[in-house]
């Protein structure tokens, strides 16, 4: 297939996923509120809670809760939707169908989480508004800063969510496994990467420091660590390409034990 | 040849035409292109897979082999367990096989099945195969999609347009399935799959829940898939009528293999030429002595000097049987063919399976081993 029909198969399989999207979410809008109003009560409780109790330490500390929500809802959005959505399929009997393209899997689930990827910083962005208008705070949203760190550092949480994609077709039922990486993803948004640089390799921390010093401090990107840039790219191509292969591995287990429509 | 006309051509014509149809969505027309090319539609050979290991484990195909002609219509048969869902599922890449290959329009589906997928679509689990939240047209839309087929183009609108139209579905076209009965919902998988333009279509258990009506509705549309679309439908069911009234070719599984690959009418016929119900006026003993040795009556009943069994002849000895009745002193009284259908074969391919066995290509009937460990 020429270049232009491969761009243009992808082109229409986009749209077509961005919209069933779109439009799934809207049918199921109390779901999609739900969870966008459960984060922003959790944040607006640990604020108005946290004023109360520590009013200093809350202040000390809101940019880095703010940035903290707005990548744990992002992150949470771009690497949960694909397994969900991988196990909702399956439920609804469609996830053969999607198999059966000859666009190929692997392309539908990247496009998949490309769409999932704008809808998440959609909801991030709308949660970060309204934190920044519940708390009065200001924060430096230099695009610049916030699209390309913001993006690689979703890149690491999508690398995982395609394990976890991987784990639900085999696996079926995989809660316990979200919960723990909710958590561990909560933890390593707060990581303290200048203490333990190690903590550097792992999904969000690195990233989630550098936005905290783009957004919180102001610190323009080219004025960001080049090295922790650097090591930023790697490990976003790196748990991308590690999580698509084993997503490849588990998707293909799932066919060899008749299990990848099953649920 | 006959009409296949409303699958949108290459050339992107302003209207779906008739004629001649080349598909967008690859090299191979999606209609009955006869048998040009020379190859089967689809050609399945030797798949085995086996579930788990040791004592426990599962054998689900045990070497089945069949091919299926350029837009004909054959059916797989077989009771539960019997690995009709495992065979289509590895047919379509879905199942990966332990041993085997196939091929869909000459296109390996292990090796290349991205590929295959341009010639094939399956309408699989019936009403499971749609997103119910989405209208029949929103869905139709998206499978076309998911083949890399534009649906906004003016031929594709009105390809889809015609879908609804003869599935009965275009006054409902823009309200959600989740409101939809199961046959409104099953007829949406159907357009969906259809929506795909693939030459080679898979159909498991089209009818299951449907009402009568409904069955024969979809019935007829599967028909016309092959008579005026040319497609290739294979199909699994349970339901025999539908089977009988529809395919071309039948496929028999029974524990992982098949025990009969033959048409319609020779499985049906295979039976009755040689099945035959008597009615004579003497006793079961007198009968059962007539025969001995020769042929095996079966159903004896004895009424007030008379005795009817049923017997099946080998063929060519139908005069052996009468001769025999006659030399005994039998009066033969009454004499007919028995008429099973096609259920009444597959029950008897099926049972035989128990004690005798052998793989079946096109044209025969066979029989599973006893060993077949399942």
């Amino acid at each position: 297939m020429s270049a232009s029909g491969w761009l243009t198969e992808t082109a229409v399989l986009a749209r077509a996923v961005a919209y069933k999207s779109l439009v799934l979410r809207v049918r199921y809008a109390f779901n999609t509120v739900t969870s966008l109003f459960t984060i922003y009560v959790f944040f607006a409780l640990l604020f108005f809670g946290g004023r109360e109790i520590a009013p200093q330490a809350i202040d000390d500390s809101l940019t880095g809760i703010i940035v903290g929500f707005f990548l744990i809802l992002t992150a949470t959005v771009a690497y949960a939707d694909l397994s969900w959505e991988l196990i909702r399929e399956a439920q609804w009997g469609t996830l053969e169908q999607l198999y059966m393209s000859p666009l190929g899997f692997g392309r539908v689930v990247t496009i998949k989480t490309a769409v999932n990827l704008l809808v998440a910083f959609g909801f991030g962005g709308v949660l970060l508004g309204a934190m920044l208008v519940t708390t009065g705070e200001t924060l430096v949203l230099d695009p610049l800063v916030v699209l390309p760190v913001g993006f690689l550092t979703i890149c690491t949480a999508v690398g995982v969510g395609y394990v976890l994609g991987g784990l639900a077709l085999v696996f079926k039922r995989i809660e316990n496994v979200f919960q723990i990486v909710q958590f561990s993803f909560v933890g390593l948004v707060a990581a303290p990467v200048d203490q333990f640089p190690l903590l550097k390799l792992l999904p969000l921390a690195l990233g989630s420091d550098l936005l905290r010093d783009g957004m919180g401090r102001g610190t323009p990107l080219w004025d960001l660590p080049t090295a922790d840039l650097a090591l930023l790219i790697v490990t976003a191509v790196g748990y991308l390409v590690v999580g698509y292969a084993l997503f490849g591995l588990l998707s293909r287990k799932a066919r060899a034990d008749g299990k990848l429509g099953k649920y | 040849m006959s009409v296949r006309a409303v699958v949108p051509t290459a050339n992107v014509s302003p209207v779906p035409t008739l004629g001649t149809a080349v598909n967008t969505n690859g090299t191979v027309p999606p209609a009955a292109d006869g048998n040009a090319g020379g190859m089967p539609a689809v050609s399945v050979e030797n798949l085995h897979k086996r579930y788990g290991s040791g004592g426990s484990a599962v054998v689900a195909l045990d070497g089945v082999s069949f091919d299926v002609e350029r837009g004909s219509v054959v059916g797989l048969l077989g009771p539960n367990g019997a690995g009709k869902t495992s065979a289509l599922k590895s047919a379509l890449g879905l199942l990966l096989p332990d041993e085997g290959s196939v091929s869909v329009m000459g296109v390996d589906v292990g090796g290349d099945p991205e590929r295959a997928y341009r010639h094939v679509g399956a309408m699989l689990e019936g009403a499971r195969n749609v997103y119910w939240r989405l209208t029949p047209r929103e869905n139709i839309r998206f499978f076309a999609s998911l083949q890399g087929l534009d649906p906004r183009t003016e031929a594709r609108r009105a390809y889809h347009d015609h879908l609804l139209e003869t599935l009965d579905l275009a006054d409902r076209a823009d309200d959600s399935l989740n409101d939809f009965s199961q046959g409104m919902k099953q007829k949406v998988a159907l357009a969906c799959t259809l929506a795909r333009e693939t030459p080679v279509v898979f159909l498991d258990e089209p009818t299951l829940g449907l009402d009568v009506e409904a069955t024969r509705n979809l019935r007829d549309r599967v028909r016309a898939l092959a008579d005026e679309e040319g497609r290739t439908v294979v199909l699994s069911s349970h339901d025999m009528d539908v089977v009988q009234a529809v395919c071309d070719r039948v496929v028999i599984m029974n524990e992982g293999r098949i025990v009969a690959d033959d048409d319609v009418d020779s499985l049906v016929g295979l039976f009755r030429t040689r099945e035959y119900a008597v009615t004579v006026d003497g006793t079961a003993a007198e009968v059962r002595g007539a025969l001995d040795g020769a042929f095996d009556p079966v159903g004896l009943r004895e009424t007030a000097e008379r005795t009817t069994f049923e017997v099946t002849v080998p063929d060519g000895r139908f005069y052996d049987l009468t001769d025999a009745l006659r030399g005994a002193g039998l009066e033969v009284l009454s004499l007919s063919t028995v008429e099973p259908d096609l259920e009444e074969a597959f029950l008897r391919l099926t049972d035989r399976g128990e004690s005798d066995g052998r793989r079946g290509r096109a044209g025969t009937w066979s029989a599973p081993t006893p060993e077949a460990d399942r």
